[in-house]
């Protein structure tokens, strides 16, 4: 396995080499890479948004947004800029701090989650020996926001519906940890990087989802439920409720839940792409095809070329997945909340479970094939 | 011990089996993704109404003889007619002819029974107004004509479902001459 490009530490030498002490090249260093994954961020989910908008109105034979920017690419930014400049309105008799407080804790976890997305060998903000652990960990405390400010709406429908979000979220978290663990469990390491490099030595064939299928099943539902998504979005359920926890939002409040629900559908694509369709690595590995060509993998260019290589596979993967849980929006109907429950609870749990013994047990079985 | 496995593999088998609809319903809406759109955009393309639309009335002041027959068959009596005898003619004269667009419910009694044919149904349907009131049109515009959608430049007149040729069900892009399907009134009339 090459190093690939180490960005950081070029960059800190550069910055020594023109006689800063290293403590401040670093210090200069570090807000790089964050603004960069929250930019990165935003940007993504204004294309996510355009492409649900667009996709919706292909997929029902309608033409979707066209007149902001050619086929419509700006409609994401005016209806942002629209949320912007909206009154923000505090209800009357709501409790204004935990009003303000609860989409701001929707919101920061999850673009704190984004620190631990690699896209590249050293491209990740951190490489925590616990990653995958901190995405769970972070994911869980969107159900307080919720709760949060379905309360401090002083509204029923709002505390029903921030009820119900949050009852989603605890209970589909369970089969989430359980399959993410699975996957731990095979690669030994609860690092991003090394679950990746893990399923990186025969190109498509080593990818998880060929000896994690029911896993990566029990994971993408579970990813859909955490976000909300059609299947299962009862708690907003745009057609037949207000807007559940949402109700009284309005403006840039409403617009932080919106922004909030569309980075965790991306997110959730990202680390479904990262755990179990190989992150990075491309269908054919590119240390083969180098070999084949008689290049050699240490060579300045072709290490960028493997670096936008692997940005490109990370997000292109993650896009796919973005495209199939539209899709399922607009082909499955709304599950009942007692129904979700049970699906939860009754079916995800056990076959998690299942899942994760099975694994445990093929890894004793064949060490070779289950990273033993 | 063997019943409970039954369970399972039953169970096994209905998750199978729903995951496979799923995967029919899938196919089903990636396959309208490349079917074009049907939208009518409107402002900027209107469908041709069919000649048998029933729109805003239109009203010829001078054949009007004022019978009040549209009158007694309209189902809230809404025309109103104001006229006065003239002597020296023997004659009902009229003054003033009114329909108020905001209560009319367009059935078309009116036009059926007028036994001057005065009465008749236009096309046009693009009534909204800032005031109700303004949806009371006297006999000076009842008797005008609306404009109609071939004529206008900004316009992109497109065909109704019904006047489409066989088998098409999009207006669009249309080959010029192309018939609708079945044969048309006059022919049906030769036969």
């Amino acid at each position: 396995m090459n190093p690939g490009i180490d960005l950081q530490g070029t960059f800190i030498q550069t910055l020594r080499d023109l006689g800063l002490p290293a403590g401040a090249a670093k210090a200069i260093w570090m807000p790089l890479p964050m603004f960069l994954i929250i930019i990165g961020a935003t940007v993504g989910v204004l294309v996510v948004v355009w492409l649900e908008r667009k996709i919706s109105a292909a997929v029902q034979q309608r033409i979707g947004p066209e007149f902001a920017g050619p086929l419509g690419v700006l409609q994401p930014v005016a209806d942002g800029l629209k949320l912007v400049f909206k009154e923000d309105i505090v209800p009357a008799k709501s409790d204004p701090w935990l009003f303000t407080l609860g989409p701001i804790l929707v919101v920061i976890p999850v673009f704190l989650s984004y620190l631990v997305v690699p896209f590249g060998q050293n491209l990740v903000i951190t490489n925590l020996s616990v990653g995958i652990f901190l995405w769970i960990a972070l994911s869980s405390i969107a159900p307080i926001g919720l709760l949060m400010s379905g309360y401090a709406s002083n509204n029923k429908y709002s505390l029903l519906g921030g009820l119900r979000a949050a009852a989603q979220s605890i209970s589909y978290e369970v089969p989430m940890a359980l399959s993410v663990l699975a996957v731990v469990l095979m690669s030994n390491s609860l690092s991003t990087i090394d679950i990746v490099q893990q399923q990186s030595h025969y190109g498509i064939l080593s990818w998880n989802v060929w000896r994690q299928p029911l896993g990566f099943l029990i994971f993408w539902i579970a990813a859909l439920a955490e976000c909300e998504r059609l299947p299962f979005d009862l708690p907003e359920a745009e057609e037949e409720l207000v807007a559940g926890y949402q109700t009284e939002y309005a403006g840039m409040k409403f617009g932080l839940f919106y922004i909030g629900s569309y980075v965790n559908l991306v997110l959730s694509s990202l680390l479904v792409a990262v755990l179990y369709l190989g992150g990075w690595e491309t269908p054919v590995p590119i240390e083969f095809v180098g070999g084949l060509l008689g290049l050699n993998e240490t060579s300045p260019w072709l290490q960028v070329i493997d670096a936008a290589l692997g940005i490109t596979m990370t997000v292109l993967k993650a896009y796919f997945l973005v495209f199939l849980a539209i899709l399922l929006r607009w082909t499955l109907p709304r599950v009942r909340i007692d129904q979700l429950l049970n699906l939860g609870w009754k079916f995800l749990l056990p076959v998690s479970l299942v899942n994760l013994l099975l694994t445990a047990a093929l890894k004793l079985a064949f060490p070779f094939a289950f990273g033993g | 011990m063997i019943k409970f496995l039954k369970q399972v593999g039953d169970y096994a088998k209905e998750a199978v089996q729903s995951a496979r609809y799923i995967g029919q319903g899938l196919s089903v809406t990636f396959d309208h993704m490349r079917r074009r759109p049907v939208t009518v955009q409107y402002p900027y393309e209107k469908l041709i109404p069919s000649e048998r639309f029933r729109g805003r009335i239109h009203f010829e002041f001078d054949k009007c003889i004022s019978c009040e027959v549209c009158v007694r068959v309209c189902p809230i009596n809404l025309p109103v007619v104001d006229w006065e005898f003239d002597k020296a003619t023997k004659k009902k004269k009229l003054n003033h002819y009114s329909i108020d667009f905001g209560v009319c419910i367009f059935c078309g009694n009116c036009v059926e029974y007028c036994p001057t044919n005065c009465l008749s149904m236009t096309e046009e349907y693009e009534l909204s107004t800032y005031d109700r009131h303004m949806l009371n049109y006297d006999s000076v515009a009842l008797g005008r004509l609306p404009y109609k959608v071939m004529d206008d430049p900004m316009v992109t007149p497109l065909r109704e479902l019904g006047y489409l040729p066989k088998g098409i069900t999009e207006p669009h892009d249309l080959p010029a001459g192309s018939r609708r399907a079945g044969a048309r009134p006059e022919e049906i009339l030769e036969k």
